[in-house]
């Protein structure tokens, strides 16, 4: 049975702004355009779980904002079926408001309705386990507790595609298992997750398919054992070097990013 | 041009409830970080009144206006004044201020202004409170002619997010936009004929200059509906001009809204 296209990315770029401020640079050069991510393209199929895997810089987290919608990308085009939401732990508390004005807050950022914030505020309560301190302002929670409560009500939204960014790095252990033991829940119940994060364990329990990002490329999409099995070989490669020979390949890899003789007008920008 | 506005209009309705819970919560949470809460939502606004009413009222020894107590007078305009001001003030550092929210999650940017400047409407209804007592302690009592302040208030608020839409998002293009637009607020009120009478320049070249600012309309309009009666139709180029300037302003702030909702992101 060919299941339906939840995501699909053609030939993506996200191209960010580098302005250098120092004076040893000719002014024509003081801006260079970086490539975030290059030249993307894959397909997620409904009801998949991805795992996005890369090192740090590599682009993951840009990755997670285009996926989502919150960024647009510069080249290539994307297209979406069904709604994206992106866990987003911390954003959106008010420290100086209770756990339970939070939870109603929150709840209407992420634009839930009235009815909808009631019925998931127990949920959230429970899953959370913040218990006597919902009435307490949240600048006197610990950071844990923070980000469980922040972790609970967006795991309690109900997107057809749900995007996970570094997520489980919060909280103890207990909590993580709990987090996934949710997750899992979600992708039984056939939706469509892509779950980004550095820890191998994690993306080989929870994940069908990878992804690996690595300099804003695309180094590899397929099954979850052979894409997980490079990349932990990869990782392997890289302890191996030396210190220098790191600094050259990060500076190779810079190289290939930046864009040369890229010139776009102050009205272009504007109205273009 | 219309698709933009459209787009804006629509998701500021369908997000009604999204839009009240910020204001609500916003509002909420200022009051808590201080132990005195909601007094300062009267307080704040009465000691300015009083500054104001000091200096020019008491020190400079201003007569009445038109047979009205300056006190009276006075605050007859600067009620409006104290709701429009920091709507603009507050209004374009609106998207700035959720940059936060908006980079890590959809967010729908174009009700942000919205949300700002509905926090502001619940200062003005305290300073409208302390204003209706005062008012009647010199023996002005609300009327039916009060009934045309909801028209005027509708008008505030529509130029105020008209405006915010502008400059919220100029505001994410450069900061600087906050600076000028603060450094203008301040000329602005005294540009504006609040503590001072129109009448007073007569009838040249500067009057019909100051006659154009917009919110001197909002301004000769609460007075109007306060102590003057004359009505909507006495005004009537101004009204022209002043939705003439509010539509254009949410126009091309819509389209500003429109053009830039998902590049928000790049910059920061």
């Amino acid at each position: 049975m060919e299941r339906e296209t939840a995501i699909q990315f053609k030939n993506v770029s996200k191209i960010y702004k580098l302005k250098r401020k120092d004076k040893e640079v000719r002014k024509d050069q003081k801006t260079q355009y970086f490539y975030a991510l290059k030249d993307i393209s894959f397909e997620v199929k409904k009801g998949q779980v991805l795992g996005i895997l890369g090192t740090n810089g590599s682009g993951k987290s840009t990755m997670a904002l285009v996926l989502s919608g919150i960024a647009s990308p510069d080249e290539g085009e994307i297209l979406v079926n069904g709604e994206q939401a992106l866990v987003a732990i911390n954003t959106g508390l008010n420290k100086e408001l209770t756990g339970l004005e939070n939870i109603e807050l929150k709840g209407a950022l992420l634009g839930l309705s009235k009815k909808k914030v009631q019925e998931i505020t127990d949920g959230v309560i429970e899953f959370a386990e913040i218990g006597d301190f919902l009435y307490q302002p949240v600048k006197k929670y610990s950071s844990g507790m923070k980000s469980r409560l922040g972790f609970s009500i967006n795991l309690c939204l109900d997107p057809d595609i749900l995007i996970i960014d570094e997520a489980l790095s919060v909280g103890d252990k207990g909590f993580a298992q709990k987090c996934l033991g949710r997750m899992n829940e979600l992708k039984d119940e056939g939706k469509t997750i892509i779950f980004i994060s550095h820890s191998l364990p994690q993306v080989r329990e929870f994940c069908d398919t990878a992804m690996w990002l690595e300099g804003g490329k695309m180094k590899e999409y397929g099954e979850i054992e052979d894409v997980c099995d490079h990349y932990a070989d990869y990782i392997e490669y890289c302890h191996t070097l030396t210190k220098a020979e790191k600094k050259a390949e990060r500076e190779e890899k810079f190289k290939e990013r930046i864009i040369r003789n890229r010139k776009v007008g102050l009205i272009d920008r504007l109205f273009g | 041009m219309f698709t933009s506005a459209k787009y804006v209009l629509s998701e500021n309705y369908q997000n009604f409830h999204r839009i009240m819970s910020i204001s609500k919560y916003e509002l909420l949470a200022d009051m808590r970080e201080s132990k005195l809460g909601v007094f300062w939502n009267f307080a704040n606004p009465a000691i300015h009144v009083l500054t104001y009413w000091f200096v020019f009222g008491y020190v400079f020894n201003r007569k009445d206006v038109g047979g009205i107590p300056y006190l009276v007078w006075m605050l007859g305009g600067m009620v409006v004044w104290f709701f429009v001001s920091p709507c603009i003030t507050d209004g374009c550092n609106s998207v700035y201020r959720k940059v936060n929210v908006i980079t890590k999650m959809k967010f729908p940017v174009s009700i942000l202004p919205m949300t700002v400047v509905l926090e502001k409407l619940f200062d003005h209804f305290c300073l409208f409170v302390i204003m209706v007592f005062i008012f009647a302690a010199y023996g002005y009592y609300p009327d039916v002619h009060w009934l045309g302040l909801i028209y005027y208030l509708l008008c505030t608020i529509i130029f105020a997010v008209s405006l915010s839409l502008t400059t919220s998002v100029l505001n994410m293009l450069a900061r600087d936009t906050r600076k000028l637009i603060l450094a203008c607020m301040r000329l602005l009120l005294y540009l504006t004929p609040i503590l001072w009478n129109i009448e007073k320049i007569g009838e040249g070249m500067v009057s019909k200059i100051i006659m154009c600012n917009p919110i001197y309309y909002l301004v000769q309009g609460y007075r109007d509906c306060f102590f003057y009666h004359r009505g909507f139709a006495a005004y009537r180029w101004s009204m022209l001009w002043f939705w003439g300037i509010t539509l254009a302003l949410f126009f091309f702030g819509s389209y500003m809204m429109y053009k830039f909702k998902t590049r928000f992101i790049d910059m920061i």
